[in-house]
């Protein structure tokens, strides 16, 4: 690795996380989404972005594309002319009023026409929060431009769909993961043997942030990148504690089960949501029959619509919990 | 050094003189001690953080008087500015001590210091910390609290746990044996498990309790009208999930001095503690579901008519939930939501700014640094050079960084199923 190119790098950037060191900087580095890049690239020779919706599956891209444009238009006044937000943690409808209204309304700095504001994860706002989004974008039209990035384009209103242009991102395809893990391992002299490559291609499953992650980790271990450390990487780092917390439900033991969910709401401060989802996609691995993962699937969904009613995150996933008890193995 | 707490008091009577005499907190002694034999000036103050009531100050105390220091203490929540603080320990640091016995400086309570009136308290703190000829311990119940950053830094952190009930028998028993007391042990047992770790609590309801006594037995707790409201909360359980019927289980919380929202917690924290069958855990669970379902329909509605609907599902509908009354005697816990909630702000606050520090950097959700990243970066932090640019890069020390990545003690080691933090039953 060349020992000099880490000068000027300030304290903060010297956290090296591969899945950021390698993120493409321009927009002709994007190995993928071809398709979308060369139209992209096209707006921003001229100089002139619409307001644009990227919509596609975690890890395609969206956000690199996003912060790619923002980089060829502004270079080194890239910082000033964005604002990069990211609705997930903020989807109320007071970002919009606020953050999002205060600095479209300030001038450009530099000789550019607009600035650029990038909302990661759009489809997480409110629907409020989107009307108020709307008016915004029409009312800055001139002084700023919006790009959307959404797992979902069905998640956001017509009308702002309908004042963007929509770009489609693919799932990526295994050649487009392996030009990546290549241009990592090139990156940072890593041997990796064939079989550890395909190991890491089936476990992304297409999401290069789960790639960068698990060779990073992998290397991390010291012991050089092969199939088994990379497997031993992803069992260790799949996020267990839903699995331990249904695990135990399943055998019987409900205060253990419970223990384990108010741990992770309370110390661990996860969102609930995220558990929802994370419990919903263990349920097709647990070992339990195939018709009582449907119960347990028309359990967790009722669960789930009671949460949407206003019911507590803890009380309506511990009923959950207790409805798995009834699927327990009778023990000893 | 003026106390407020007059020597009399049995807390006072009965701290531990030596370290022979001190509960538990091994870590934290063998770490004090370390680090006190080998101070020399320059070294870092030690911060001594947890709890209340678990030793903090006592073991500097202890450990003074068993060694024949010339203890200096000053509680840093009374001086709230830069000159008092100077004024009262500016001098003595710097100076050798007058009788030739070693001094070592004890500053009580340093987070009541993090308010904004505490003008320039912090940095006068430091400036003592840097320029001292003579070791400092700092306590603090919340190291984490961000005005003390510098001093989190300057200093070497030092972790006070709760302590466990059996210790905290011992002690009252010992106390008992002193004070020429006759106590049943189940009257120590329920005194140090209310307590929740606090010696010193534990010890001041002990002499509430048996100031004149010579002998203490379990129902002293409630004749002397002692935690008089929870005990009834004990009975109004008790009747509540023994009931065969609607009416019964909705008057047992009749005269009961808590709110329906607080006995929503005492029942929801009992279900499991009570019933043994899952089919019956589970029913009652789905009735605690439509009962919270009408919470929230009331705050939203302000139909404070439904509320009736929401008492008889919390009530009726778990006390039915069982087929037979279970002829046993459970001991209830009190609700756990409101201890964890308490004890764990700090923490889920400064993950919080942590995750969101990293999301920037990621440009990413704070949920997906959570979710995404953090599984990955907990394997590459058993690399220590990545381990220590991960911290540097969130700002936090060794400890910290521990917390966020939800690490348990030992470098590496992956959570554990069990939350100890739970283990608060009465």
């Amino acid at each position: 690795m060349a020992i000099g190119a880490r000068v000027e790098v300030n304290v903060k950037d010297s956290l090296e996380i591969w899945a950021e060191k390698y993120r493409p900087k321009r927009l002709d580095d994007i190995i993928d989404q071809r398709h979308v890049a060369e139209r992209v690239s096209a707006f921003v020779k001229e100089r002139n972005v619409p307001h644009m919706m990227y919509a596609g599956p975690p890890g395609s891209g969206k956000t690199t594309m996003a912060l790619c444009v923002a980089e060829e238009l502004f270079g080194e006044t890239r910082r000033q002319n964005t604002l990069e937000t990211n609705a997930s943690d903020e989807r109320g409808i007071d970002t919009v009023r606020r953050k999002i209204k205060d600095f479209a309304r300030i001038r450009t700095i530099g000789d550019v026409p607009f600035k650029l504001i990038i909302l990661d994860e759009a489809d997480a706002l409110t629907s409020e929060a989107q009307q108020a989004l709307r008016r915004t974008m029409e009312s800055f039209t001139r002084t700023a431009r919006f790009i959307l990035c959404v797992n979902y384009s069905s998640r956001v209103i017509e009308p702002i769909q309908s004042r963007c242009a929509v770009f489609r991102f693919k799932p990526l395809v295994k050649e487009d993961t392996m030009a990546f893990i290549d241009r990592i391992a090139n990156g940072e002299g890593l041997k990796l043997d064939p079989e550890a490559a395909e190991a890491v291609i089936h476990l992304a499953e297409g999401d290069l942030r789960k790639v960068a992650n698990l060779l990073q980790a992998a290397a991390a271990k010291g012991k050089g990148v092969t199939e088994a450390t990379i497997y031993d990487v992803a069992a260790q780092a799949r996020p267990d504690d839903v699995r331990v917390m249904l695990e135990s439900a399943l055998e019987g033991n409900f205060r253990e089960a419970r223990e384990k969910l108010l741990d992770m709401l309370y110390t661990q401060g996860l969102a609930a949501d995220d558990i929802l989802r994370e419990i919903h996609r263990q349920i097709y691995s647990l070992d339990v029959s195939e018709q009582q993962k449907v119960r347990l699937l028309e359990k967790l969904g009722e669960f789930e619509f009671r949460v949407s009613q206003g019911g507590s995150e803890h009380i309506q996933l511990e009923a959950f919990l207790a409805q798995c008890l009834l699927l327990a193995k009778p023990q000893r | 050094m003026i106390r407020l707490i007059a020597d009399s008091t049995w807390v006072r009577k009965h701290r531990p003189r030596s370290l022979a005499e001190f509960v538990d907190q091994k870590q934290a002694v063998d770490r004090f001690l370390t680090w006190i034999k080998r101070w020399k000036p320059g070294n870092k103050p030690l911060l001594f953080y947890g709890p209340s009531g678990v030793g903090k100050t006592a073991l500097v105390e202890a450990y003074a008087e068993e060694a024949g220091l010339d203890l200096v203490e000053m509680n840093a929540s009374d001086f709230r500015s830069a000159s008092r603080i100077d004024e009262v320990l500016g001098r003595s640091v710097m100076q050798a001590s007058l009788l030739g016995k070693p001094r070592l400086f004890l500053i009580d309570e340093v987070d009541g210091l993090a308010g904004r009136e505490d003008a320039g308290g912090v940095d006068a703190i430091m400036k003592l910390m840097k320029a001292s000829k003579h070791p400092i311990v700092l306590v603090a119940n919340n190291p984490y609290d961000a005005k003390l950053r510098a001093i989190r830094y300057g200093s070497e952190l030092v972790a006070f746990r709760k302590l466990a009930v059996l210790d905290i028998m011992k002690t009252l028993e010992q106390a008992c044996n002193k004070e020429g007391i006759q106590a049943d042990k189940e009257l120590l047992r329920l005194v140090a498990a209310r307590s929740e770790g606090d010696l010193r609590s534990a010890l001041n309801d002990l002499e509430t309790l048996g100031r004149g006594q010579t002998i203490l037995r379990e129902k002293d707790l409630n004749s002397l009208g002692f935690r008089e409201r929870e005990t009834s909360v004990f009975d109004a359980l008790r009747t509540l999930f023994k009931a065969s019927s609607v009416m019964s289980a909705r008057m047992a919380l009749d005269g009961v001095d808590k709110t329906p929202d607080e006995l929503f917690q005492w029942i929801e924290s009992n279900i499991a503690e009570e019933y043994e069958d899952p089919a019956e855990v589970a029913k009652a669970f789905e009735a605690l579901s439509f009962a919270d379902l009408f919470r929230q329909r009331i705050l939203s509605t302000q139909n404070w008519k439904l509320l009736a609907y929401s008492i008889d599902m919390m009530t009726g509908g778990v006390a039915l939930a069982k087929k037979e009354a279970y002829r046993k005697f459970t001991k209830y816990r009190y609700p756990d939501l409101l201890m964890i909630l308490g004890r764990t702000r700090f923490q889920r606050a400064a993950s919080q700014a942590a995750f969101r520090k990293l999301g920037t950097l990621l440009h990413c959700s704070t949920s997906a640094v959570r979710w995404e990243f953090l599984p990955y970066l907990r394997v590459m932090a058993e690399n220590p050079r990545f381990r220590k640019e991960l911290a540097e890069a969130l700002e936090v020390d060794e400890e910290g960084l521990t917390a966020l990545l939800g690490l348990r003690e030992g470098r590496g080691s992956r959570p554990q199923g069990r939350a100890s933090i739970l283990n608060g039953v009465i």
